[in-house]
């Protein structure tokens, strides 16, 4: 093998006619040049800002004055340090509530015979494309102390206890209920993945069906449910429409509705913002990290190279009991939510007197709808929000593909910096991208700023990560030797690339970029400061109709996000499949 | 005494197709050592499972000292932590959080009423699999030969009245292999354990077990010990399987005991001990094994002369392909200088009681 590809370099470097020795040093600088331009640049840009006390748009760039003491005074702010602790209770309550979740899940799923358990692991993923401040939005009209559909419910069923979502312990719940798939994702594979003897050993050795998921399962995916528990903590964090949603109404401000507010200020203070944002995403880059080292720590669970039939536990009666939980689980999370914001949106009043009245068709019409439709903004923003996903998902794309190629099927030097910087994001929240790239842009006369452009470009680099490593992964299964045997066919690297890598690796692509389109439309942390009032995006018009206070047309708005969201993941999966199928005979 | 290990017509169908275990029945002794044997999917590996309590058998019965444990007509089945068995997995199946203690520790800790002395137990299990001063240490920095003593010792500590073993060196480098088998069997035979091995492989069956079953398609075709497998084969399969790979194809002129007189055509008569009730007339399969050809030798009976058409030098031993009266066969010479040339006439001998004719039920190869 290795004597093959040493004989194949050597082919394809005679046919390579000398000015080629350039090309690579050449690409590799280009791609370097474009990382630096999309990822580092703004960066710099936000450390200039918090280091700072010149404001851009004033001042411009000319008056820049570096302080570290504008930095030190926003680090002992007690309002940042109130922020800084709710976040962290309100993400780490979410953290552990997602693990009981996505612990308990991922245990139906893959070791018991509970019925239907495709049906729930497929369900159960729903609330990941879930945008935050629809799920925000939902659980507000639910659980608002004094109108919410749940306490009203409540009224009439003379029970006393009240709900009440617009604090700390709604946040938790929220967090928690809807990022435990993050949990799952990790632990299933875990489990899935684990050496069932592992478990049959103990048995045998005489413990007890209880004693040995404590002692030999849970122990041995710890690394899993630690890594997927850090993912969701991460996410949390840097979330701002479940905040922005539920917390506000209580004035519990966290990390990433604190930064808003600050630009939102008048004049906006857009260096302490740049500030905060450092310190959101120093916290986000160490638990990156940390979850990183621990994913590419030698995992415990896989042992032997034995294929393992999947050992699931024979319940009894009780996978009834199992089903029933998974599906509280999915009630709670996918249908009450959407009930809620149908009958919000349909709903002339949401004052619902009794249960009878819940029934009144006379109280439902399309009079949110229209009005939300009336307003000029709605067909601008859903306009906008597809002209960006698809600005994304063709340069992220195009990007990501070049990435990934040079620095998996290539050795040219430097294709490690480019690895680096392009997996650089992954510990920057949205919202930080948001800040970074305000500053990058906004002092800029006739820059990206009030464009489209900046909004796609922002989304590209924020996602990077995901989408090189989605494509990375369709790369490493495309064996090497198919390369080299084109090479050796007489082809050059780009013919290899357009008549072997791109036909194999096309499911692949196909899939990533969708994935990145769907991934811009629900995006809100970083549109939050690019957007103007021409490029305004649905996210970003969701937030200012809840905001604006009318209930019913924030809720007809989210079901209209919501169903565009529903048709472009089902098309997505569509794709998917089909591409999936046309692979099938790559092995 | 009553059978440390009694199985009945045991039965395990899965979802659907063959049953993987099809009406196996034997007995283990206390003390001794059987070794199920047989190619990949031949419901050996199930059988264990089935004793073990972690496969749940169709039909039949399973005793472990006089105790039924799984008899599905009747309802019953014991879960495994109550069946007093010792299991060593393939994979090992050593837990990776746990130091070497804690992994040998861990039954003794769990099962009822295994009080005493956990430490002491503990280190006596060690030193018998010679990992005296490991104790202490991460599991994952051993070898694979040194945690499949820990999965040994695991199983041993709490003496089980049975052990069952499924293919627990397959995964070891063939060095290794051989060394770890000759030590099993003196710890199993030191401690006097009953035991269950599950293996493809025959030279471990061979050391191992104090008897061996050969396994085909969910059938045990033959129990004995291991020099009767070896010499009398009681079915082709068996023959073919422990490397008795001539088949000479010929029609049975008549029997007397043991003994049958089968035609080879134009080769001429040969001689064969047979398991079988043949008669004059059937169709017969010859099978011997390559090392009982006695080449360039004129024996009192089966003497035959044939021509070396090929020679294949393999250093310690040297493979001669024979023809003789239209029939072929490998032969096989030991020591490290080949004798016979190719292009010769050589008389050959093939001693009647290793030759072993069979009924030709018009089975192709039999692997």
């Amino acid at each position: 093998m290795t004597a093959t590809s040493v004989e194949a370099l050597a082919a394809v470097n005679e046919v390579q006619r000398p000015p080629r020795r350039l090309a690579a040093p050449l690409w590799v600088a280009a791609l370097l040049l474009l990382l630096t331009f999309l990822v580092i640049y703004p960066l710099l840009m936000l450390v200039f800002g918090a280091l700072s006390d010149s404001n851009p748009i004033v001042d411009g760039f000319g008056a820049f004055k570096p302080s570290a003491k504008h930095f030190l005074e926003v680090l002992a702010n007690p309002n940042v340090h109130l922020a800084f602790f709710n976040a962290l209770a309100a993400c780490g309550g979410g953290t552990i509530l997602a693990v009981v979740i996505g612990l308990a899940f991922s245990w139906i799923v893959v070791r018991t015979n509970t019925p239907f358990k495709g049906f729930i692991a497929g369900a159960s993923m729903i609330p990941l494309f879930v945008p935050p401040l629809v799920a925000g939005v939902a659980w507000g009209i639910l659980g608002s102390p004094k109108t919410g559909l749940l306490n009203t419910a409540l009224k009439w069923m003379n029970i006393d206890f009240r709900f009440d979502f617009y604090s700390m312990s709604g946040l938790i719940i929220v967090f928690g209920i809807y990022y435990a798939p993050y949990v799952y994702m990790f632990t299933a594979s875990a489990l899935k993945n684990m050496d069932p003897s592992l478990e049959e050993a103990s048995e045998v050795a005489g413990a007890s069906a209880f004693t040995t998921i404590f002692t030999i399962t849970f122990p041995l995916i710890a690394p899993a449910i630690l890594a997927g528990s850090l993912l969701s903590f991460v996410v949390m964090l840097g979330i701002y429409g479940v905040p922005a949603a539920l917390g506000a109404p209580a004035n519990i401000n966290v990390l990433t509705t604190y930064i808003f507010k600050l630009t939102a200020w008048s004049p906006p203070l857009y260096n302490t913002a740049a500030a905060v944002a450092i310190l959101l995403m120093a916290v986000t880059a160490i638990l990156v990290w940390a979850q990183q080292r621990l994913l590419s720590g030698r995992s415990f669970a896989t042992v032997a190279g034995k294929a393992f039939r999947p050992r699931s536990l024979n319940l009894g009666k009780w996978r009834w009991f199992t089903f029933g939980l998974a599906l509280t689980y999915l009630f709670v999370v996918v249908v009450l939510p959407t009930l809620a914001l149908i009958i919000a949106a349909f709903r002339k009043f949401l004052f619902i007197k009794d249960f009878d009245a819940l029934f009144d068709m006379k109280q439902y019409s399309w009079v949110h709808f229209n009005s939300v439709f009336d307003n000029p903004l709605t067909m601008l923003s859903i306009w906008n929000t597809l002209k960006v996903g698809a600005l994304t998902a063709v340069v992220g794309g195009a990007l990501a593909f070049a990435i990934g190629y040079t620095v998996n099927r290539t050795n040219v030097a430097g294709r490690k910096s480019i690895d680096m910087l392009a997996t650089l994001p992954i510990a920057i929240p949205g919202l930080v991208v948001g800040v970074a790239y305000l500053w990058a842009w906004i002092g800029l006369p006739g820059g990206l700023y009030g464009t489209l452009w900046i909004l796609a470009l922002a989304f590209v680099a924020r996602f990077m990560p995901d989408t090189v490593k989605a494509l990375s992964t369709s790369f490493m299964q495309i064996h090497k030797e198919l390369e080299e045997a084109a090479w050796i066919c007489g082809r050059g690297l780009l013919g290899t690339i357009r008549t072997i890598v791109l036909p194999l690796a096309r499911p692949g692509v196909v899939a990533s970029m969708t994935l990145l389109f769907v991934l811009a439309v629900r995006e809100l942390g970083s549109s939050l400061f690019l957007y103007t009032s021409d490029t305004t995006v649905m996210a970003v018009l969701l937030l200012d109709y809840y905001e604006g206070g009318n209930v019913g047309k924030t809720a007809a708005f989210s079901l209209v996000q919501t169903l565009i969201l529903a048709v472009l993941l089902g098309f997505t999966t569509w794709l998917s499949r089909d591409a999936a199928q046309g692979s099938a005979r790559v092995g | 005494m009553s059978s440390a290990l009694l199985i009945e017509d045991l039965v395990k169908r899965f979802a659907m197709g063959k049953p993987a275990v099809d009406g196996v029945s034997f007995d283990v002794p206390p003390g001794e050592i059987v070794v199920l044997l047989g190619p990949s999917g031949c419901g050996k590996t199930t059988t264990l499972r089935c004793v073990a309590g972690l496969e749940h058998p169709t039909g039949g019965r399973i005793s472990i000292g006089g105790r039924i444990v799984s008899e599905p007509e009747r309802g019953v089945l014991v879960s495994p932590r109550e069946r007093d068995i010792g299991m060593v997995f393939q994979s090992y199946a050593v837990w990776p959080h746990m130091t070497v203690y804690q992994n040998v520790a861990y039954p003794l800790k769990y099962r009822r009423g295994s009080g005493g002395d956990i430490a002491a137990k503990v280190r006596d299990t060690l030193e018998l699999v010679g990992l005296g001063d490991y104790a202490q240490r991460s599991v994952t920095s051993l070898s694979g030969g040194q945690m499949q003593r820990v999965a040994l010792a695991r199983s041993l500590v709490y003496r089980p009245q049975l052990l069952l073993l499924d293919e627990p060196l397959s995964n070891l480098d063939a060095k290794l292999r051989i060394r770890l088998r000759d030590e099993l069997r003196r710890i199993l035979k030191q401690t006097g354990m009953t035991g269950l091995y599950v293996t493809h492989d025959q030279s471990e069956a061979v050391v191992l077990g104090d008897r061996i079953g050969v396994m085909r398609e969910g059938k045990l075709l033959q129990m004995a010990p291991p020099d009767e497998i070896y010499n009398r084969p009681a079915d082709p399969f068996v023959a073919n399987f422990t490397g008795a790979s001539n088949v000479l194809l010929g029609k049975v002129l008549g029997r007397s005991g043991d003994k049958a007189t089968i035609d080879l055509g134009a080769a001429g008569r040969i001689e064969a001990w047979t398991p079988h009730q043949l008669s004059a007339g059937d169709k017969a399969r010859v099978a011997l094994r390559a090392e009982n050809v006695r080449l360039g030798e004129s024996g009192p009976t089966n003497v035959f002369s044939g021509r070396v058409i090929e020679r294949r030098y393999q250093g310690m031993q040297t493979v001669y392909d024979v023809e003789f009266g239209g029939q072929r066969l490998e032969a096989l010479e030991l020591g490290t200088a080949a004798r016979h040339e190719t292009d010769r006439e050589i008389a050959l001998t093939l001693p009647p009681d290793q030759c072993w004719a069979y009924r030709d039920e018009g089975q192709a190869a039999v692997d």
